[in-house]
């Protein structure tokens, strides 16, 4: 009883201090969803496109479809499962070819002055672009598909990651320890390796969970609007394009996806947050 | 400051010339064979080969792009194969519905946003600061269709007070054009400024340190004061780059909008096209498109460039 009471006054330390609050729930968020997603690589409750027209809108909560079925008796849960996979996989392969090709071009833009012009330039006009009207064009012209939305996804994606990666690895290329490894000899590619990359990959960590959420997000938008994942696959936004055609008949299936992916992007975002704070405290103690 | 506008409007033409071959290589490169696609399966290889040679599509793919762009900056956007409609006239009556949804969410999202962030910042340390954080940060992880699919669910299926989707043109009734129009922008506007509060208040977060803050502090000023006028117009330079990043986002929050709302606007035009191959039409709309969110763009960095000196040097 004593002991309950004197928990508050113990001054926060370890995993629940105030600033680590991001990384443990979003870090926590985000373990649930992917382990989700990796079962259902696995296994589903249900078949995905199973169709039962002898259960069909069944309500949240009936033995054996624990978020009900929709209004061709698939079972809500195992698509639930299955579009969270389909998040992932395509959130995740965006994020990590954009952070493969950005970390790249940055890199090279950073340290070879000719080439870094051109580079940034190209990447200012990508970052412009309406990257959702490209990824319709190139959607209806190669057809729409996981390697579709990932190519789009990615092309859109890779600016941000080599504009994060030059402006940060120009601040490592400045450091005096940088200047004496040139003295000693070291060639160009050996700097990159072992002293620039090392000191960037945790800004490169943390961006890479921000676009992970993002391309959750436009990997759902994509699907809803017809253009991204197709049956026999199932995707969030692909759900609640289905989900349309019920609404105001069972509501419920408007929510659930959406909850989903709010869960999953919220979770990825925080901990980015966390790991920025984590890696970088001096972020979270400058405000005064 | 002229030579500030001068290499702006040089990045705005170099970017454009870019992007136009983009959108030329990527609508022509993966749109397999337009006359094929034109005159249905049951045509032979002749007619095909024939009404290729008509559209001039069987040209060497530079003269086709240099025609097209040609004829773009003459104002001949081209016209559609089959019902030989003009690019213009089909973009002209589509932007009645595009360009207010689009202006009205990303205004609205700035008057949001811009108060909202500062408030965050300046109360960053109390309940009331930290909720509107949790509530962007809430706001960012919605995506724009769901959020427009819950409030037409809410508002116009459940209580009947907004129309769920649809669309009253203007010439019909200007008063039903703003009311089928008031829930989209109200949706667009509330999912664009999350992400927007959040940047302005670690932007203004950022600035609060700053010696000149408390300089301003020093010399008299309140914390709100100090905060308004030197902070905001301070914590401005991020924001441009945010506020040009949200127009490219606009538009795709637009094309996912009017699909909620089943507004007759731009993204249906170009889904129809696109499905259609009708590839002068998609590529003179996309260029447009792409024209009107560098405008804005522009438009956003001369004014910025007008009130902050220090863009006019670093950029």
């Amino acid at each position: 009883m004593s002991l309950a009471l004197k928990i508050p006054k113990i001054r926060a330390s370890g995993i629940w201090k105030k600033s680590r609050l991001p990384l443990v729930i979003g870090g926590s968020l985000t373990s649930v969803m992917v382990a989700l997603g990796i079962v259902s690589i696995f296994w589903v409750p249900r078949d995905v496109n199973g169709i039962d027209p002898a259960f069909r809108m069944l309500s949240i909560g009936t033995p054996h479809h624990l978020f009900g079925t929709d209004y061709l008796g698939r079972d809500v849960t195992s698509m639930l499962m299955a579009g969270l996979r389909t998040s992932i996989i395509i959130g995740s392969s965006a994020a990590f070819l954009s952070l493969v090709i950005g970390t790249i071009l940055g890199m090279v833009a950073s340290s070879v002055s000719k080439l870094d012009e051109p580079i940034m330039r190209m990447a200012d006009i990508f970052m412009a672009m309406p990257g959702i009207i490209f990824a319709l064009v190139l959607a209806s012209t190669i057809g729409p598909g996981y390697l579709t939305t990932i190519f789009a996804l990615t092309s859109f994606f890779t600016p941000a990651f080599v504009r994060v990666t030059r402006a940060s690895s120009m601040r490592v290329l400045a450091e005096d320890y940088i200047a004496v490894a040139r003295l000693y000899g070291r060639k160009r590619l050996f700097i990159t390796f072992r002293h620039v990359l090392p000191n960037i990959s945790s800004i490169l960590i943390v961006q890479f969970t921000i676009y992970f959420a993002a391309g959750v997000l436009s990997e759902a938008g994509l699907s809803y609007l017809g253009v991204g994942i197709n049956r026999p696959s199932v995707s969030l936004g692909m759900m609640l394009h289905e989900a349309v055609e019920q609404i105001g008949i069972s509501d419920p299936l408007c929510v659930w996806p959406g909850l989903a992916i709010v869960i999953l992007v919220i979770g990825l975002n925080l901990l980015g947050d966390g790991l920025r704070d984590h890696f970088d405290p001096r972020f979270s103690q400058r405000v005064r | 400051m002229g030579r500030f506008i001068a290499r702006r409007l040089f990045f705005f033409i170099i970017t454009l010339l870019t992007t136009s071959i983009l959108i030329f290589a990527l609508i022509r490169a993966a749109g397999g064979n337009v006359a094929a696609i034109l005159l249905g399966k049951n045509s032979s290889a002749e007619e095909i080969h024939k009404l290729s040679a008509e559209l001039g599509l069987e040209r060497p793919l530079p003269v086709q792009y240099f025609e097209w762009m040609n004829n773009f900056l003459h104002g001949n956007l081209g016209a559609a194969f089959r019902s030989k409609q003009l690019a213009s006239h089909l973009i002209w009556t589509q932007a009645p519905v595009s360009v207010p949804l689009s202006l009205g969410g990303f205004l609205l999202a700035i008057l949001l946003a811009i108060p909202l962030g500062t408030y965050a910042a300046k109360n960053y340390n109390k309940p009331s600061g930290a909720i509107v954080a949790v509530l962007s940060q809430v706001g960012i992880a919605i995506p724009v269709f769901w959020a427009g699919l819950l409030l037409s669910l809410v508002l116009g299926v459940h209580l009947h007070i907004l129309p769920t989707g649809g669309w009253t043109p203007w010439s019909d009734s200007v008063v039903g054009a703003m009311r089928s129009l008031v829930l989209p922008i109200f949706t667009l506007g509330i999912v664009m400024a999350s992400t927007l509060t959040r940047y302005t208040r670690t932007a203004i977060l950022d600035v609060m340190n700053e010696d000149f803050v408390r300089t301003a502090r020093a010399s008299g000023m309140s914390r709100r004061v100090a905060l308004i006028k030197v902070g905001l117009r301070n914590a401005s330079l991020p924001l441009v780059t945010v506020l040009g990043l949200l127009a490219a986002e606009m538009v795709g929050g637009t094309v996912i909008i009017e699909k909620v709302y089943s507004l007759p606007g731009i993204s249906r035009m170009i889904l129809d096209n696109v499905t259609a191959r009708e590839v002068v039409v998609v590529q003179s709309t996309v260029m447009v498109i792409v024209i009107y969110v560098m405008t804005i763009n522009l438009i956003i960095d001369l004014a910025y460039g007008l009130l902050d000196p220090r863009i006019r040097v670093t950029k």
